[in-house]
């Protein structure tokens, strides 16, 4: 239904239109595995239209950064994700005030770029280092987790950065550097947090035939997963300590035929300390509430061998992926991992009201 | 720090904050309470709802110290907390510690909102 004003949100838009076009067609919300949609700052992304309709297990999502230009785009990537297999039904929709909020190019007001912020902003809680020490400290008071135990993920981390000539940290710390270093938000002190950083990185995706005959040698996608992320909203989980890939990896590890066993080498997006030990529970590396004692330990597979968004710089994630492309050629110097065939790679594991992604690559070494 | 603007599902909600009161959704088929607002239910999916008062009262679920001084205007340290509110585990409010030091804070202290300057804080019950 079209209106020169609403009277109700983007978020209300979107549902009654998802709603609509799901009953036109004889489908419920239970069929539905995708969502995706493109924004300009004025609308609500699909990771929170997804809670509100208590919308459950998302497997792909899309939120494009344009207006009319890129409204096909949307539905011919859509369709790509169900001709791959990595959603069966997908919702495509675009739900917008554009006369009554937020007009093209008009009032200079755009939509809240987060929609938790009015309810955390005002009280100071807006920064990412802040909202995963809240994250963090609900781990350690569920299962005892430590500052050492985070620690150790940082100290490990900045060795790897040490080997590694991109790195932006290269000076080796000690536990006692990490204990040192000063509170920013309580319990992260300034060595949980990733560097902030002025950088590029690039990926070139081509069929593996093509890619055989180019200059390196190739490495293959064996999986990549989507899924949705945490929320603000009641109605759906709320445990702080138990992320969305937990619930994606089984699909992520069944696309590939591996399991965590199978991993050589692990690039685990590390915005903070906490954010590695979390998805070493979630991707199956341990168990859940024991990602403290495992990171002391040094178990399991190498983790972050650039020295991750700690250590080497903060690309948001393509970084990871490049560095996992140089263990599986075989070309990481100093750093490299003895035989390493396959290797993870992720994203942000769900937090902070966002989707989540992962991906695992293989060597043809 | 200021208030940001409410969105069309939040501005009633906001609007009894400054009256002093501070609100929850219930779905009026199911009768679950709901927060933050929105137009449908994300359990039995009705549109019907209701504002009902909340009881202000819930336990500390996390909570950060916050020492970085990320804007000018903020005096550090300062304590924020995730709060689940007794009308559900699935129910989270966000505030400052208000009225106690930091080093009161535990899992599960119980705590009850204060109602100040337009904000919704909260300080050990």
């Amino acid at each position: 239904m079209f209106s020169k004003n609403s009277g109700v949100s983007t978020l209300t838009l979107a549902m009654e239109a998802i709603l609509t076009a799901l009953d036109d067609a004889g489908l419920s919300l239970d069929d539905v595995d995708g969502l995706a949609t493109h924004r300009v700052g004025d609308s609500t992304p699909p990771w929170v239209v997804a809670p509100a309709l208590g919308l459950d297990g998302v497997s792909w999502y899309l939120d494009q950064f344009g207006g009319g230009s890129v409204s096909h785009s949307v539905v011919g990537q859509a369709a790509m994700a169900v001709a791959s297999g990595v959603a069966g039904t997908v919702v495509v929709y675009r739900a917008i005030n554009a006369r009554s909020e937020f007009r093209m190019g008009g009032t200079g007001r755009g939509a809240a770029p987060v929609f938790d912020a009015q309810y955390q902003a005002p009280y100071g809680y807006f920064a990412p280092p802040q909202q995963f020490a809240m994250y963090a400290r609900a781990h350690m008071n569920a299962y005892g987790t430590t500052h050492e135990q985070l620690g150790a993920i940082a100290v490990r981390q900045r060795a790897y950065a040490v080997k590694n000539a991109r790195a932006l940290k290269r000076d080796p710390i000690t536990l006692d550097d990490y204990l040192a270093s000063r509170w920013i938000a309580e319990p992260f002190r300034l060595l949980d947090c990733c560097l902030e950083t002025d950088g590029a990185c690039a990926l070139v995706i081509t069929s593996a035939e093509r890619a055989r005959d180019l200059a390196q040698p190739p490495v293959l996608i064996s999986g990549a997963a989507w899924g949705g992320g945490d929320s603000f909203f009641s109605g759906v989980p709320t445990d702080f300590t138990v992320t969305e890939a937990a619930r994606m990896a089984p699909r992520l590890y069944a696309m590939a035929g591996v399991g965590p066993e199978d991993i050589d080498v692990a690039e685990l997006y590390d915005c903070f300390t906490y954010s590695v030990l979390v998805q070493l529970e979630d991707y199956g590396f341990c168990p859940k509430g024991e990602g403290g004692p495992f990171v002391e330990s040094g178990e399991g597979p190498p983790v972050n061998t650039h020295g991750g968004f700690l250590s080497e710089g903060y690309v948001h994630g393509v970084n990871h992926v490049a560095e996992a492309v140089a263990q599986l050629r075989g070309t990481a110097g100093d750093r490299q991992v003895a035989g390493a065939r396959v290797a993870l790679s992720t994203a942000q594991p769900g937090y902070v009201l966002a989707g989540t992604s992962a991906l695992i690559l293989r060597g043809e070494r | 720090m200021t208030r940001l603007d409410p969105d069309r599902d939040s501005a009633p909600w906001w609007a009894a904050v400054d009256r002093g009161e501070l609100l929850l959704q219930r779905c009026a088929s199911c009768g679950v309470p709901r927060f933050p607002a929105r137009a449908l239910c994300n359990r039995c999916r009705s549109r019907e709802t209701a504002w009902v008062p909340a009881r202000g009262t819930g336990r500390v679920y996390s909570w950060i110290v916050n020492h970085q001084r990320f804007l000018p205007d903020l005096p550090v340290p300062y304590a924020v907390v995730c709060v689940r509110l007794d009308e559900g585990e699935d129910i989270l409010m966000y505030g400052n510690l208000v009225d106690a030091a930091p080093e009161a804070l535990a899992p599960g202290l119980p705590v009850r909102a204060v109602l100040r300057d337009g904000l919704v804080q909260w300080t050990p019950a």
